[in-house]
């Protein structure tokens, strides 16, 4: 998280122009009630892109996420994700989200589940797996996540940071295309954000596409390729970290980026 | 990452255990809960007074010289069973052993029962001991009756005292060894202490009880017996867990409890009379065609790969199954379709690998055979010949209209909470209008309309009895109140829960029955139990309709007796009693369900 890791790290040197898109956001527009939640938003995300959305609570960049996997539904413009529309029609839905694994702010975990059962119910019925194999796999990816050692424990038993890494395995135990993380560390105590951190690090490394939407500046700045931010539910300003944090145009971002570094 | 921190932590910092809380001296006790101001002094004194004076009453009532114990005592057969017949009432213990042996081996199973350490026992018994010599000193006792009561409060007191003062502080015995202990004490008394008569003998002097009968009309043997089977299951469950997995011994024991009350009923109490040659030419082909045919498109509906054209071929199966309601059918046909297409439409829910598939085509044919024979069973006539409308009567009637009750209420409750939050408008309108239509009507009023207008409207040639239509009334209204419940519990289930199952691509059915269901019903366990507690008390509003439940027999035929004239008192005394047992243990199990599950835990 510091600087000095930054150069060795970051994935932003990668060139990702020939990449093909992931996924694509055209003039998507939505409202609660009155309320215009996301204004004509325009994004396209290439395949091992890692993108962060930064912003002011009540941006709007929660809910793009969200509608990115359709938990809440765009009113106006296009949601493509791999190549699928999103639309009304629940087949295209249910394809879309076995493609994207999502991490919440609150972790969500199942908590009448074990934590192996809540990384094995879904491949096992939506992916359909034998429960030899989904079990074999959620063994190797609580490794992968660091605790292997409470596979047995219910999510109750754990600590904050070790519940969101069991979330992460949960999304990745579908095989999933595509990340998003919503919040994943604003829930958890200042020690424990670290250890969560290193884990989207090492799944940015190894090629996933992500979005992020975070406070976390370190981890924008080392792991991003790209940052994005947004203000009243619109994109205000786009670019490479380096650019983004040392030379940004517009006058809000200068006044956000003022405010929290 | 931080997990070597946290072992380093753990390996510089000695674990120091919290300090003990002393012991008060029992004057300070006292003084701090009992008279710590002048308000708690007067609450004290005035709850002590109260308490001594509700005490004397129910004493001087209890040991009342006109007080005809005898009434309950002499008709305890007719509490339980009412007019059962007495050469068939071999089948009534069977089914007690059976009970027994299921919860034997239930207890041993489940891992029943905990440690109670000697020094608690110990209190208990000084306590209850004080509490049995302070009654006598206030009960209306002549000098011989009060001595000889107090020499027992003295001596119960005093083991209790001894054992307090003598045992370790860690020594403890299993709480089973004990409940068994008790039973054997009850059991033993039977053989010693003349009680527990079962028949109209006595002459003039209502002392001399005496047995008549078989075996089977006596209570000492068969009870024996009992408990003895009741160990033996234990036993028998053990070696079973030993030898079985669990997680597969459980579901079959669940199964097994669930098959019980219909097979006891059906099977043992009632005694159908099987026409053979149309059970064989009939009955079995009816239910292996449709176990084949239906266990072939099941597993070819549970395939991974059967999409959309399954769907529509479960729509199918439920559309000639309501289709054959229009046409002259057997109702066992009508039925097993309906049940096939459920099953139809829940099969890309349970769909995967080919074990999956081989279970949910077997709980198919399970499912659809125990049908069958309950089908087939209920439309048998009875073998069993009683004066009245119904074969059992008293206790038994009451237990089985409840079981049967919250049996049957259980699942058209979840399925009303689910449709009221569903999405979909019209089982939302639907399922609101019943619950708010059925809530709305007292209990006493559908009881009245199911027993004698339903038989009414009945088309020709189909009869039911005045109990199955009074259960099935009954179930109606439970499910209307349960639903309520249970909606409370899945309102509870929060937001982020349904969104963390849709992420992950579960499908509305899948959410449903994994994710949502299993928080709600572990939510609703306090209200539900409570719900269960009240179905039992209410089956005494059968009373009311003339049903021979145990209040009717307290309260209208016992005191009729001509030897018991006016003996209401007494036995509605006794029969409070006995729904408190049942109600106490339900509530019990429920405290116990909720600590299994870490209710208020996580």
């Amino acid at each position: 998280m510091n600087e000095t890791e930054n150069t060795e790290t970051s994935a932003s040197t990668r060139d990702l122009s020939n990449a093909p898109d992931m996924i694509v956001c055209e003039g998507v527009s939505k409202w609660y009630g009155d309320f215009q939640a996301l204004d004509d938003v325009s994004a396209t995300i290439k395949e091992q892109e890692v993108v962060v959305v930064l912003g002011p609570s009540g941006s709007g960049k929660s809910t793009w996420i969200r509608c990115i996997n359709r938990l809440e539904h765009h009113q106006e413009g296009r949601i493509e994700v791999d190549g699928i529309e999103l639309t009304n029609d629940l087949r295209n839905i249910e394809k879309v989200r076995s493609e994207v694994g999502m991490v919440f702010q609150q972790f969500n975990l199942f908590p009448h589940l074990k934590v192996l059962d809540n990384v094995t119910l879904a491949p096992i019925w939506v992916r359909k797996k034998p429960k030899a194999e989904a079990e074999e796999q959620a063994a190797a990816l609580l490794e992968r996540v660091g605790i292997p050692e409470q596979a047995d424990k219910y999510p109750g038993q754990l600590s904050g940071g070790q519940q969101q890494r069991v979330a992460i395995a949960r999304a990745l135990a579908m095989e999933p295309r595509i990340m998003l993380f919503d919040e994943p560390t604003s829930a958890l105590d200042p020690e424990m954000i670290k250890e969560v951190l290193d884990v989207m690090k090492e799944l940015a490394l190894s090629g996933m596409t992500m979005m992020v939407v975070t406070h976390e500046v370190g981890f924008a700045k080392e792991v991003a390729d790209r940052i994005i931010f947004m203000d009243d539910g619109q994109i205000v300003e786009t670019g490479t970290p380096e650019v983004f944090f040392s030379n940004p145009t517009e006058d809000r971002t200068k006044l956000f980026l003022s405010q929290i570094l | 990452m931080s997990d070597l921190n946290i072992t380093g932590v753990e390996g510089t910092v000695a674990i120091k255990p919290p300090p003990e809380t002393p012991k008060l001296p029992p004057r300070e006790w006292l003084k701090e809960n009992l008279f710590s101001n002048k308000f708690n002094t007067l609450l004290t004194l005035f709850s002590t007074a109260i308490l001594l004076m509700i005490s004397r009453g129910l004493l001087s009532f209890i040991f009342n010289p006109e007080r005809q114990w005898g009434s309950t005592a002499t008709n305890l057969r007719l509490m339980m069973t009412q007019a059962y017949p007495e050469e068939q009432y071999m089948r009534v213990w069977v089914s007690v052993a059976v009970i027994f042996t299921l919860v034997g081996a239930s207890m041993a199973i489940w891992n029943a029962g905990s440690r109670v350490t000697l020094r608690r026992l110990g209190s208990f018994l000084l306590s209850s001991g004080v509490v049995v010599n302070i009654l006598t000193l206030l009960a209306p006792f002549s000098g011989q009756a009060k001595l000889i009561w107090l020499i027992i409060g003295s001596a119960v007191a005093g083991a209790g005292g001894t054992l307090l003062r003598v045992s370790d502080k860690d020594k403890n015995i299993s709480s089973l060894t004990l409940v068994v202990a008790t039973l054997a004490a009850a059991i033993l008394s039977l053989w010693i202490v003349p009680f527990g008569h079962h028949s109209f003998v006595f002459e003039r002097t209502p002392r001399s009880m005496a047995e008549t009968g078989t075996v089977a009309l006596t209570t000492k043997l068969p009870w024996t017996i009992m408990v003895v089977i009741g160990i033996l299951a234990y036993f028998f469950g053990k070696t079973m867990t030993n030898r079985f997995p669990s997680k597969n011994l459980r579901p079959t024991i669940i199964g097994i409890w669930f098959l019980t009350p219909p097979t006891l009923l059906y099977l043992v109490l009632r005694d159908p009379d099987f026409d053979m040659g149309h059970v064989l030419n009939t009955d079995i082909p009816i239910f292996l065609i449709f176990a084949i045919a239906g266990g072939i498109l099941l597993s070819w509906l549970t395939r991974p790969t059967t999409g959309e054209i399954g769907r529509v071929c479960a729509a199918l199966v439920l559309l000639a199954g309501f289709g054959m309601f229009f046409t002259p059918m057997r109702m066992i046909i009508r039925i097993l379709m309906l049940l096939l297409a459920t099953f139809a439409l829940a099969a890309p829910t349970f769909s995967g690998d080919s074990k999956k598939q081989r279970r949910y085509v077997l709980a198919w044919i399970g499912v659809s055979g125990v049908i069958t024979w309950f089908v087939t069973a209920v439309n048998t006539p009875s073998t069993i010949e009683v004066p009245g409308d119904f074969f059992l009567g008293g206790v038994s009637l009451t237990l089985l209209v409840a079981i049967f009750t919250l049996v049957i209420s259980f699942p058209i409750g979840i399925l009303l909470a689910l449709a009221r939050t569903s999405k979909m408008p019209i089982f939302r309108i639907l399922s609101t209008w019943f619950i708010e239509f059925v809530r709305g009507i007292p209990l006493i009023t559908i009881l009245i309309f199911f027993s004698i207008m339903v038989p009414l409207f009945l088309p020709k040639g189909m009869e039911l009895s005045e109990v199955s239509a009074i259960v099935i009334g009954y179930s109606l209204f439970s499910a209307a109140y349960l639903a309520e419940n249970v909606r409370g519990g899945l309102q509870s289930v929060t937001r982020g829960q349904h969104e963390a199952a849709e992420a992950v691509g579960m499908t509305t059915s899948q959410k449903t029955f994994f994710i949502v269901l299993p928080q709600a019903l572990r939510v609703s366990i306090p209200p539900l139990v409570g719900h269960c507690i009240g179905v039992f008390k209410e089956t005494s509003l059968l009373a009311i309709i003339g049903l021979f439940d145990i209040l009717y027999i307290a309260r209208n035929v016992i005191p009729n007796q001509t030897e018991f004239l006016g003996s209401t008192r007494e036995n509605l005394l006794f029969v409070s009693l006995i729904y408190f047992f049942f109600a106490y243990q339900m509530s019990k199990a429920s405290q116990r369900l909720e600590r299994r599950v870490g209710l208020g835990e996580r």
